[in-house]
């Protein structure tokens, strides 16, 4: 295992049939990201980010427009995959249908030349780790898809790779056999310690699995931090909307002041909220910025509570939580809680805000505003 | 709005059989959740309502007649299907306006402008009138499927995983949606779905399938709190529900319950004591869910079980805590800035007071506590 | 940068070889055109510079029936594409929604019809039509015509329907609309790319065959494959005036496919609908 460091890097497609190359055309811009050693990192985003261009090309199957990448301490820009000591587990498995599932995964050491009892050796210790020792006799055609993914990355992991590699890991897979399989696969990094990079679209995916995980649009990386942090901490707009299920609820508001006080209006409806104390000095009465605050962090205030009254749109009894969402505009405020009780549309309710997990930010920009 | 029943309906593809002699019966102006895993007939119950596919034996019956004769056009069904099945040649107007074009049920072209445009808005597509189903997204795609099927008023509405293509933030937001929007369907509507959380939100009643044949039916809170069946107490709730063996033994007259490979024996309530004892079995099947199971670093009280720590997956606002207990792989909810480590030591403590008890051998509910106030609605 | 100038060396010999490609392809036609203008003089004696004439334009098109081949051409070819249409539609429908015994079996006999040479079957097919009185008709030849222009449309149209799920169907049923409707205004539109397509490459096999024309007509049809032999005299070859019935004959598919070009391709590869 070592660590991963990439360092300011670009890619560009050359696309000789555009006419007009636009000067931001890149599809990884400046991106610095630096693993240690052990690790298990996420490279999460929306598709077309730049996430599997970036990492085909730690992988080497993409060419470095600018900028370094240092697997351990060697510079690897211009290696061979091959020579880079990964192992990769592709989206679509990619498994050699006439071979079983040993031969699969034998089959880059035996490329490499290694003897056939080191290779028996080897795949005897990791087949128990991955739980495919009762499939080496089968054939990929007859296996489930959680089976499938599971010889995908006894594969990518019998060369003892200095980093592993997996591309969309769960995305194929359904509801129950994607659970079974995220455990399986954090359970899987303890055991063998290896520096690890998922890349993914699916935020759920990221949070189980990585340590830290690095947030990417449009080829740039937009924060880089474990998952509470990302959670509780969003650096923009974007990353507060992306991270968390279901989504933050982040809104136009408008700093309105009532008897001497600060209150965010929500635009298209009379929904007020008092502005918290840290952002007192920060917001004047006029601007305009985006509010932030997560569906956990709305609460039904009691009878003496100071909250806006607002009319209950929606209650949804989900079993494990309540969801209540309240119209604002053409949107929905959707709020959370595990407490047992229940409502009807249109019923009338206080709400209220916890202060400190409200987030602001900048209108234009995105970015957020700090107390 | 009409009375929909289904009697002994069976229907065979080739060697398979898709329906084994299913019955059902949608009330009036209700809306019936149709919910179970993929493959299991869902929609081969759908399309046998609107005439689509023909059942080998057994009755559909709309408003108490008998149509298994009559084809599809003229039993005023309306359907969306989880593809979408837009008219891929005309415009987004043209497919919403398309059922009130038709011979059987033509309108004068200013009503149809109105009611498209009605619909339209309501499914917020009003600024795509003129495009190609090819050049929407998936979602605009589902909003144009929807409008097409709402925009009448037919016997009964039928839906096929209407929401299933769309990215969860989208699929939160319709769910809302269609929720606020159903008090004025004011008409029978037949859901389809394998999400649970659409189930529970929108369904007046549930009816859960499997492999062709009706598991339970029931409100919201019926198929919760007290499931048919493993089955559906698997199917319904995240993470999944705990299932696991214990003996019920007797203490000095007290029934109580031995599990986990503890020495301790675990109190049972009172309600659930009576039901049990009369059950043959001494192995029945606990059943809890991870929002009542509590955890701690250390033995807080005698009813905290140790255990290993399998997994912690922080999930948002919360993580899912995986713990071993006698090779048994508990599940529960723990809060989400949670530190532990893989392999570490940690007790757990069920909350006996909303275990599920079930059948070790068929698999069937046998009790819970509070069962009645529960499926009333009350906490 | 080394990968920078393999790609441009890449580049120049992609683009060398392409350019041969075409000048071998392009080149006999050319060479046909231009003998046209040549009189039998000499056609052996020079190469690109010569005298131009027009004589063998004059003997073709004024002295001979060559317009009365050129317009039977056009009689047999479209009727037998028109007939394929109004019968390969439907069968290709067939094929591609239900579900009968033997289908396979049936959808791979009417493919087989273009694996099996034509001589092969002209001599029972010769002795048929003598016996049926059709020999030398239009009926007969645009009959016989079927086995080279369905498969092709039968094949191409059964891959749009399929591509069409049958949802789109069912839900125009639901809406309310016929079957016929449904036929006319929901499935036409959808599978016309691969009609017009295949229809229009039906049409050039049917124009360019040689074989049925030549051995099951006689005097009163006459297609231009077949006219072109007259060139063929006891003491010589008019080469210039085969090469004018050649080049008139090609003019019309050469015209059509150029029109089309576009949609020949698209047309022929399936997935017209998605999703």
């Amino acid at each position: 295992m070592a660590k991963l460091i990439l360092k300011n890097v670009y890619k560009r497609y050359d696309n000789n049939k555009k006419k007009n190359k636009k000067q931001n055309d890149y599809a990884v811009n400046d991106y610095s990201l630096e693993c240690k050693d052990g690790e298990f990192i996420g490279i999460l985003g929306p598709s077309g980010c730049g996430k599997t261009t970036t990492l085909r090309m730690i992988a080497g199957l993409e060419d470095i427009t600018s900028g370094d990448i240092f697997i351990g301490e060697t510079k690897v820009n211009d290696l061979h995959p091959k020579e880079r000591h990964i192992g990769l587990a592709f989206e679509d498995y990619a498994l050699y249908p006439p071979l079983n599932v040993y031969d699969n995964i034998a089959f880059n050491l035996r490329a490499k030349k290694v003897n056939e009892e080191d290779i028996h050796k080897e795949i005897m210790r990791i087949a128990p780790i991955l739980k495919v020792d009762d499939l080496l006799d089968s054939r990929p055609v007859g296996l489930s898809g959680g089976q499938k993914q599971r010889v995908n990355i006894a594969r990518a992991i019998v060369r003892k790779p200095k980093l592993l590699l997996l591309d969309e890991p769960l995305s194929h897979l359904d509801g129950k056999m994607r659970q079974v399989l995220r455990t399986e696969i954090k359970r899987l990094h303890k055991e063998i310690k290896c520096t690890t990079i998922i890349v993914t679209h699916d935020q759920l995916e990221a949070m189980s699995l990585a340590d830290r995980i690095a947030i990417m649009k449009d080829g740039k990386l937009q924060q880089f931090g474990s998952p509470l942090e990302v959670y509780d901490n969003p650096v923009n707009e974007f990353v507060a909307g992306f991270i968390g299920e279901p989504p933050m609820n982040l809104m136009t508001v408008d700093i309105t002041k009532q008897d001497n006080e600060l209150f965010f209006d929500f635009k298209g409806s009379d929904v007020r909220i008092g502005v918290p104390k840290r952002y007192q000095s920060i917001v004047k009465e006029g601007m305009t910025v985006k509010l932030g605050v997560r569906p956990t962090d709305l609460l039904i205030g009691n009878e003496n509570s100071k909250g806006s009254k607002v009319k209950v749109a929606v209650f949804e009894n989900l079993g494990e939580e309540r969801r209540i969402s309240i119209r604002v505009g053409q949107e929905f405020l959707t709020l959370i809680t595990t407490e047992e009780i229940r409502y009807k549309q249109g019923d009338i309710i206080k709400l209220e805000v916890n202060a400190e997990k409200t987030h602001l930010f900048d209108i234009k920009s995105g970015e957020r505003i700090n107390p | 709005m009409a009375h929909i029943e289904l009697d002994n309906i069976t229907k065979k593809f080739n060697k398979v059989t898709a329906l084994n002699n299913i019955s059902l019966e949608v009330k009036d102006k209700e809306f019936f959740v149709l919910f179970g895993p993929a493959g299991a007939g869902k929609t081969t119950i759908l399309k046998t309502i609107a005439g689509i596919e023909f059942p080998n034996e057994g009755l559909v019956k709309i408003d108490k007649e008998i149509v298994n004769l009559i084809e599809p056009a003229k039993r005023n069904v309306s359907m969306v299907f989880e593809n979408y099945a837009l008219y891929p040649h005309i415009s987004v107007y043209d497919n919403i306006a398309s059922p009130m074009r038709s011979p059987l049920y033509k309108k004068d072209e200013e009503f149809i402008k109105k009611e498209v445009y009605r619909v339209a808005s309501m499914m917020k597509i009003d600024h795509l009138m003129d495009r190609l189903p090819s050049q929407l997204s998936n979602g605009q795609r589902q909003r144009v499927a929807l409008g097409r099927c709402l925009v009448r008023e037919p016997n009964v509405f039928l839906m096929d995983e209407p929401l299933a293509h769309l990215d969860a933030k989208l699929r939160h937001f319709m769910r809302a949606e269609l929720k606020e929007m159903q008090s004025s369907f004011n008409t029978t509507t037949i859901y389809v779905t394998h999400d649970y959380l659409e189930a529970l939100s929108l369904g007046d009643r549930i009816g859960i399938i499997n492999n062709g044949a009706i598991e339970q039916v029931g409100t919201a809170d019926e198929v919760y709190y007290t499931p048919a069946n493993e089955f559906v107490a698997r199917l319904i709730g995240e993470p999944e529900i705990n299932i696991f063996n214990v003996d019920l033994v007797n203490d000095n007259g007290k029934l109580k319950v031995n599990m986990l490979g503890q020495d301790r024996l675990f109190q049972l309530e009172d309600e659930v004591i009576g039901t049990l004892a009369k059950h043959d079995n001494e192995i029945v099947d606990l059943g809890i869910r991870g929002t009542n199971i509590s955890y701690s670093l250390g033995k807080e009280d005698d009813d905290y079980i140790k255990g290993i720590v399998y997994s912690l997956e922080p999930i948002g606002n919360k993580s899912v805590l995986i713990v071993n207990v006698n090779d048994e792989l508990i599940r529960l909810i723990a809060p989400n800035n949670l530190q532990a480590k893989l392999d570490s030591e940690i007790y757990i403590k069920i909350d006996m007071k909303n275990a599920l008890f079930f059948d070790s051998e068929d698999k069937t509910f046998i009790i819970r506590n509070n069962q009645e106030r529960l499926i009333k609605g009350m906490a | 940068m080394d990968r920078h100038r393999m790609r441009i060396l890449g580049k120049i010999g992609r683009n060398t070889l392409l350019a041969i490609y075409a000048i071998f392809a392009l080149f006999p036609l050319l060479w046909m055109i231009i003998i046209t203008f040549k009189s039998d003089t000499e056609m052996y004696t020079t190469t690109f510079f010569f005298k131009p004439t027009l004589d063998n334009y004059v003997e073709v098109l004024l002295k001979t029936n060559y317009f009365k081949a050129f317009l039977d051409n056009i009689i047999v070819s479209s009727g037998a594409v028109i007939i394929s249409v109004i019968v390969g539609v439907p069968a290709a429908y067939a094929l591609a929604r239900y579900n009968f015994k033997r289908k396979e079996d049936l959808a791979f006999t009417i493919l087989s019809f273009r694996f099996a040479p034509e001589i092969l079957v002209i001599l029972p097919l010769f002795m048929i039509y003598q016996q049926l009185g059709i020999y030398d008709t239009y009926f007969g030849l645009i009959w016989v015509y079927q086995l080279i222009t369905l498969p092709l449309l039968i094949w191409v149209l059964r891959g749009y329907f399929e591509d069409i799920s049958v949802e789109v169907e069912q839900a125009a049923q639901l809406d309310g609309y016929s079957w016929y409707h449904v036929f006319w205004k929901i499935l036409l539109p959808l599978i016309k790319p691969g009609l017009v397509a295949s229809a229009l490459l039906s049409f050039i096999f049917a124009w360019n065959s040689f074989t049925f024309p030549l051995l099951l007509n006689g005097f009163k049809i006459e297609t231009v494959t077949v006219a072109s032999l007259k060139y063929i005299a006891s003491d010589t070859v008019h080469y210039g005036q085969m090469a004018v019935a050649s080049t008139i004959a090609a003019l019309p598919e050469v015209i059509l496919a150029l029109i089309i070009q576009k949609h020949l391709v698209r047309g022929l590869s399936f997935g017209a609908v998605k999703g």
